[in-house]
């Protein structure tokens, strides 16, 4: 394919020096000056610059068919030109003649489709496909009954041999069908540029970006042509179609479109030169940060980075959490770094940078150490998560049960011996007075099973205290205060129920703080604050006993800080002698 | 004419003592309930001076029933049980819009008509 390329910047050059060749040339033979040999110059290298560009980036970016457009656009605008430089030429007039409006609808065609080369709306297609059936029609009546010798004087150069032979109606009386025709191709050209609004409002912000510059200079070329167009229809400007400011217009479209599409070139060319600088960056990027370096280098700030976990077999974000790739045709587009087999990552990006394939696979080639590190730390958080969750499950499963515990001894041993002890009174009362001895011996009875009763309700209450369960920590408290030998002050208590588990620490830690109060602390009165605060409960006990407490004493809080801290939450005792103790523990509560 | 008494509790066993201790006392025990659905139609039907009623129910709670039965102009009046003590409710029971409150453990039928009154 390179050297179908060489051949046609070869063939595109020696045409264009034809073309020079043939303007001085016939600047010095007819004296009709349209372009001077200077202007001529200009005009011909800014056409071989457009059939260059053109090949080049269809050398660089063969994925898209921009380059192929842009080559084959330049082409046909010189070949359009034939029957102007070479009018005694009948091979060039005829080939000219039959191009002349070809390179136009092929740059409308390019510049609806960049950057990928392809049409995507069906309007679109419709569009191009009429422009071009257009300008074969356009080229129709000039083919039949065009005479080049009739704007000049006929004498001074003849056409030696015709390809299509001139009829007598002669050009002068077709000037009707030919206005029809300027008109259409009014239309056309106001649609062509209502089109291109389209696309650009349609377009993905990322898309937009890559497309505005074409469309912005192809906007104003293209009104000034229609305005040009709508000038000559309405009779104010006379013959447009051969004046200097045709050609001008023409040097001036396809010159800008060489320097757009070279500028596109360039920002592909400095994504290269950005892979570069990522591979730099990256050595002292720190860790986590590799999302950032790539979308700076992609130029995609929207760019979203899913790490691979083969042994869950699932994408994750570096937090380790699970991600969802999007679907195709969500908006936005899917790169998967790495072997299809043993991915490594996947890159959601703007659909536009499919445009850039390579530089896509080189990003990624260069960030993939990078990305190995990351997934091994997402990994592991993913696995620190997993572990923080199981704390969690057992932490609740343990309070579940002592709640089940708590409610079979209820419901069970409980209600007996409660049933139990009915019967006794009841079979007091039956005996009366007769037997004094039965009697007796049944209000001892009855004082056991009191007493079994006080301790199963205590043992149930110890384990999981009813209250809690169903009247939530406010209760709870509450109870735990008017049983406490010390006085106790509830300062602050949420109105609202808490999740279970969050309710379950906050109790059992008050619960055994205030145990250790009576135990060691010789407290006048203790003061219990419970406060919902940014997602996190803020438990706080504080006495004014005499403090030291040690920490590591005893298993009871050292217990209930293992509980906090399964639920990512954090205990802290102070107890400077003589200055009473303060624990304060801050758990999350969703 | 005997004070009526229903009873409201989920442990078929507590419910049968109590018919019995109760009655034994002198009370007039015209109908038994086993939650808060149908503690509502029995009181309904029968409209008894008083109902002996379980804090806690399968599907209520005794404070919320009391509160329900308070609301009518003539409801009855009402005597909170548990197997559980007094502590264990906190301030609800203070609250409460209920006569009185007996732990199961300490339901005798002299302890009951402390609250409500003697029988006939």
């Amino acid at each position: 394919m390179r050297a179908v390329r060489l051949v046609l910047l070869a063939a595109g050059a020696a045409l264009c020096w034809v073309m020079v060749d043939g303007a001085t040339r016939l600047n010095a033979v007819t004296g009709f000056a349209l372009l001077s040999p200077l202007e001529a110059w200009f005009h011909y290298a800014v056409a071989l610059l457009g059939i260059s560009v053109g090949l080049f980036v269809w050398d660089r970016r063969p994925d898209s068919r921009a380059g192929v457009l842009m080559t084959a656009g330049s082409f046909a605008y010189v070949l359009g030109e034939l029957n102007v430089v070479f009018p005694l030429s009948a091979l060039a007039v005829t080939a000219g003649l039959a191009t002349m409006e070809i390179g136009s609808a092929i740059f409308g065609h390019l510049v609806l489709s960049y950057p990928s080369g392809r049409l995507t709306s069906r309007l679109e297609r419709g569009f191009v496909l009429t422009a071009y059936a257009f300008t074969i029609v356009y080229s129709i009546p000039f083919l039949l009954f065009d005479d080049p010798r009739a704007p000049h004087d006929p004498d001074v150069w003849e056409c030696p041999f015709c390809a299509v032979p001139y009829t007598h109606v002669g050009w002068h009386n077709l000037s009707g069908t030919r206005h029809t025709l300027d008109e259409v191709m009014f239309v056309l050209v106001v649609l062509f540029l209502v089109l291109l609004v389209r696309k650009l409002v349609r377009a993905a912000p990322g898309a937009r970006r890559v497309v505005l510059p074409l469309a912005a200079v192809t906007f104003l070329l293209g009104t000034r042509f229609a305005v040009q167009v709508g000038l000559f229809l309405h009779g104010s400007s006379t013959n447009f179609w051969t004046s200097p400011a045709m050609f001008w217009s023409e040097t001036i479209g396809v010159l800008a479109l060489s320097l757009v599409l070279s500028a596109g070139l360039l920002w592909g060319g400095a994504g290269r030169g950005a892979v570069a600088d990522l591979v730099v960056e990256l050595e002292r990027t720190p860790p986590g940060s590799v999302r950032d370096a790539l979308a700076r280098t992609l130029g995609d700030p929207s760019l979203e980075l899913a790490l691979w976990l083969p042994e869950r077999a699932s994408y994750v974000d570096r937090e380790g959490r699970p991600f969802e790739l999007p679907a195709s045709g969500a908006g936005r587009a899917v790169t998967v770094l790495g072997a299809a087999e043993a991915p490594v990552a996947a890159l959601v990006h703007d659909p536009v940078l499919l445009e850039r394939r390579a530089l896509l696979a080189a990003a990624g080639a260069a960030a993939r150490l990078a990305l190995e590190n990351e997934r091994l730390q997402a990994e592991l958080r993913a696995q620190l998560a997993e572990l923080r969750a199981s704390r969690v499950r057992i932490v609740a499963a343990g309070d579940e049960e002592r709640r089940r515990l708590e409610r079979d001894l209820h419901d069970g041993a409980q209600q007996r011996l409660l049933g139990l002890g009915l019967a006794l009174q009841l079979a007091r009362a039956q005996l009366g007075q007769e037997a004094n001895g039965a009697a007796e011996i049944l209000s001892e009875a009855d004082a056991e099973l009191r007493a079994a009763l006080d301790e199963l309700r205590e043992l149930a209450h110890g384990i999981h205290p009813a209250v809690l369960t169903e009247q939530g920590l406010g209760a709870a408290l509450e109870t735990l205060a008017e049983r406490s030998p010390v006085p106790v002050t509830l300062v602050e208590m949420p109105e609202e129920r808490l999740p279970a588990t969050a309710e379950a620490a906050a109790y059992f830690l008050v619960s055994e703080a205030l145990a250790n109060v009576v135990k060691y602390a010789r407290a006048s009165r203790v003061r219990v604050s419970v406060l919902r605060l940014h997602g996190r409960v803020l438990v706080e006990v504080e006495d004014d006993g005499v403090g030291g407490a040690d920490p590591s004493r005893g298993s009871g809080l050292r217990g209930l800080s293992d509980r906090v801290q399964a639920l990512d939450g954090r205990l802290e005792l102070e107890s400077p002698a003589g200055c009473g103790t303060r624990v304060h523990a801050e758990i999350p509560c969703g | 004419m005997a004070t009526t008494v229903v009873v409201v509790d989920d442990h078929p066993s507590f419910r049968g003592f109590a018919r019995r201790l109760l009655q034994a006392a002198g009370f007039s025990v015209v109908d038994e309930a086993e939650d808060g659905a149908s503690a509502l139609a029995a009181v309904q039907e029968h409209r008894p001076d008083v109902v002996l009623l379980d804090v806690l129910l399968p599907d209520t709670t005794g404070f919320e029933l009391a509160d329900r039965f308070a609301e009518g102009p003539h409801g009855p009046v009402v005597v909170l049980t548990s197997s559980r003590s007094a502590t264990d409710f906190g301030g609800s029971l203070a609250r409460s819009s209920a006569r009185g409150f007996i732990a199961k453990s300490d339901l005798t039928g002299a302890a009951f008509a402390a609250l409500v009154g003697d029988p006939a």
